[in-house]
């Protein structure tokens, strides 16, 4: 089973509609308190340990600032 | 004497011909009196150059579609009259803000609306400078007979690719269906001119900046510069300007041809040039001033005609100078009076009488009435 | 950006002027993947006219002639046929394809021209603050039906079947996969392929005709009410249920228009060198 290194927020481009949370099958985000460049508020990434790199947040965000980084198997990432 | 095939042919069938020589490869029309033949001459010859004619479903779609033509690398034109000439204005006005060369053809027929379909008319004058919407320029070329057809639409051609904008050949019925004489030279006498394409690297390519000419390279599309052309205000890499940035290409598009006139504005005079009595005409009309111009040598009367070859950007220092010595001077058109008003604006010296023979629904003006006008008004 | 955006991306352009959690961004990615598949980013020859989903190709890093309103079909026929092997793709939304541009979809549908009219279907006109289309439903209080619209809406689908498409799909911007699948079938297809998208407004539908201007909500509402419908015959039933049918509706193979008039003109030229003239 794929977990996630991490999930990267472009925060540039960020603009709060929080359709990852929406799609996210697995609670992987929270509403967040952190703005973006262009104000809005941000998502969280509140429970890595849930994701399971289906990639569905990373294709379905209308601004394509997700990036979902997968673990590389039995080797810890830098 | 020119050297050449001479042919008689139709004025329509002149410009379709010059069209073909000048290297048109995309036509797109629709059926429109006095235009038709036009598009009619394109679909027959088209094919033989490997070249391709479309009959559109509006004239939207065909001024619209050359100017795509245009960008993908292929010299276009469209052909109509004023009906449809409404109907492009905004795809003109497209043209010029994606500054895609391509030439529209006006053969002017009687208005407003619907009109004389098969009658000559001169109405258009202005709307073919200002028909579109906004801020902008371009090019108005005056044919008068089936040679000018041929000339003029060369001309077309190559001003469209030099300054990179739509260039209108702004006819009439008369013009259009007139049947005479044309010499076709041999292509090795003809200059024909190409668009500039970038020479710098698609990294360094900004798209809408210009050279010292006041025009940017143009690229074709899947050439790899892979530019966004968009029909807004733009800023030089072709997003939407600011305020400042829309200023700049909107007054750049204009002064890239208007500061440039003195490479193609043409005015001819006919007639004793010293004369005191000046005719100003344009289009088929320049055909009946200089018939009346004969008559009047012939009754002991010194005239000339001035004829406006390039009406638009209007060549006022050509003209001035044309009408030099002129006391009085007659404006003859084909309308209630359009260039009339240039004409004003352009000669400011109240003691020179300036006054307009009109004649409009289809009615020609005769030569003899040119020399009646003169003598009734005096 | 994600990897894709970093890979064709017109960057200078950033941000996406969409609003947060309009369709159109999801519409961008689901074409680049196709695009990134079929590796035809260099031959692509995108147009588009007026409107929010005529900025879409704008951002990609390709060639886009975006026109006037109404007119990205003509502009798109005059770059296949200044070079056919161009992978002409147009972006159009249901006011600008299916209102002012109605004509020129018809016309190219007829023609079986070679190239995908992707009309992205808000059901309303909200670049200009969310005015009714001919797309919007029937009751709908609008910016300019504040009393409830009147009108039976187009099916921009079954016109462009009776026109003469030759591929026609509807999908919506939840189904992603679908989405790059069928945008590569269409590229691929010879002839006048057809899709249309059905893709939350949540500033405008959203608050004037759906109730909500939450992303999430009218993601949801796209979910309950367009049925996904593998056989196109059964479109009607989930028609007369009061929901959108989603699917592949037609995919036939005719003879396209720009193939069949250069073999036609070069017959007639061939003959017309071989009598030694060229009239």
């Amino acid at each position: 089973m794929k977990s996630a290194e991490r999930i990267e927020i472009d925060r540039r481009y960020c603009k709060g509609c929080l359709l990852c949370q929406y799609v996210c099958k697995f609670e992987v985000f929270e509403p967040g308190q952190e703005r973006s460049a262009l104000d809005y508020r941000m998502p969280r990434v509140a429970k890595i340990e849930n994701c399971r790199v289906c990639g569905l947040c990373e294709t379905q965000c209308p601004d394509m600032v997700l990036t979902v980084v997968a673990k590389t198997e039995g080797k810890e990432n830098p | 004497m020119k050297k050449g095939r001479i042919k008689v042919m139709l004025g329509n069938e002149a410009c379709a011909e010059a069209a073909l020589l000048a290297g048109c490869r995309f036509f797109a029309g629709y059926p429109i009196t006095p235009a038709t033949e036009i598009l009619e001459v394109m679909s027959r010859r088209l094919p033989l150059v490997d070249g391709l004619c479309l009959q559109m479903e509006d004239e939207i779609a065909a001024v619209v579609s050359i100017v795509g033509a245009s960008w993908g690398g292929t010299k276009s034109m469209t052909a109509t009259s004023g009906p449809g000439f409404c109907l492009m204005q905004e795809g003109i006005g497209l043209a010029v803000a994606v500054e895609a060369p391509c030439v529209i053809v006006n053969v002017q027929r009687g208005g407003p609306a619907s009109g004389q379909s098969t009658s000559t008319a001169q109405g258009d004058f202005y709307q073919a400078r200002y028909g579109s919407n906004g801020d902008y320029s371009l090019i108005v070329l005056c044919p008068s007979t089936a040679q000018e057809m041929f000339d003029h639409t060369i001309k077309a051609f190559n001003l469209s690719e030099r300054f990179r904008t739509p260039v209108i050949i702004l006819s009439d019925e008369v013009v259009g269906h007139i049947r005479e004489k044309v010499t076709i030279p041999d292509a090795d006498e003809l200059t024909f001119v190409q668009r500039k394409r970038p020479t710098v690297s698609i990294e360094e390519f900004i798209p809408f900046k210009a050279d010292a000419d006041g025009v940017p390279p143009m690229p074709d599309f899947n050439t790899g510069y892979k530019i966004p052309v968009i029909s807004q205000a733009k800023s030089l890499n072709g997003n939407r300007g600011n305020a400042k940035e829309a200023d700049e290409n909107i007054r750049r598009i204009v002064s890239k041809i208007e500061d440039h006139m003195d490479e193609f504005a043409e005015v001819l005079t006919y007639g004793d040039e010293k004369a005191e009595t000046a005719f100003v005409t344009f289009g088929s009309v320049c055909r009946a001033a200089r018939s009346a111009v004969d008559m009047g040598r012939e009754k002991g009367l010194a005239l000339r005609s001035v004829e406006v070859k390039t009406v638009w950007p209007f060549p006022d220092d050509l003209v001035r100078r044309a009408l030099a010595g002129a006391k009085r001077i007659v404006v003859a058109e084909m309308n209630l009076g359009m260039i009339q008003r240039e004409i004003e604006r352009v000669i400011r010296q109240p003691e020179i009488r300036i006054e307009l023979f009109s004649k409009i629904a289809g009615i020609y003006p005769q030569p003899q009435e040119f020399l009646r006008f003169l003598e009734e008004k005096r | 950006m994600n990897p894709l955006g970093e890979k064709y991306l017109r960057k200078p352009f950033l941000p996406f002027l969409f609003c947060p959690g309009c369709g159109d961004g999801m519409i961008v990615q689901s074409f680049l993947q196709a695009v990134d598949d079929l590796g035809i980013i260099d031959d692509l020859a995108m147009t588009a006219g007026i409107g929010c989903s005529a900025w879409i190709p704008v951002y990609m890093h390709a060639d886009v002639l975006k026109v006037l309103h109404g007119r990205a079909i003509p502009a798109a026929i005059g770059l296949k046929a200044s070079r056919p092997s161009r992978k002409v793709v147009v972006f159009t939304g249901d006011g600008d394809g299916l209102a002012i541009g109605g004509l020129h979809l018809l016309h190219a549908a007829r023609r079986n021209i070679d190239m995908t009219v992707v009309i992205v279907n808000n059901q309303i006109y909200a670049m200009t603050g969310g005015q009714v289309a001919p797309s919007t439903g029937v009751g709908s209080r609008t910016q300019t039906t504040p009393y409830g619209n009147l009108e039976k809406p187009l099916d921009g689908c079954k016109i462009a079947v009776a026109a003469g498409a030759t591929m026609v799909s509807r999908w919506s911007t939840v189904h992603t996969k679908q989405l790059t699948r069928t945008f590569k079938k269409a590229i691929n297809h010879k002839g006048f392929s057809f899709i249309e998208i059905i893709s939350q407004c949540p500033v405008q539908t959203g608050r004037y005709i759906l109730g909500s201007g939450s992303p999430q909500f009218n993601l949801q509402w796209l979910k309950d009410n367009c049925v996904a419908a593998k056989d196109p015959s059964r479109w009607g039933e989930v028609e007369a249920e009061g929901k959108i049918p989603v699917g592949d509706l037609l995919q036939i193979e005719k003879p396209e228009f720009m193939e069949e008039v250069r073999r036609m003109n070069r017959k007639v030229k061939d003959e017309a060198e071989a009598k030694g003239g060229d009239r």
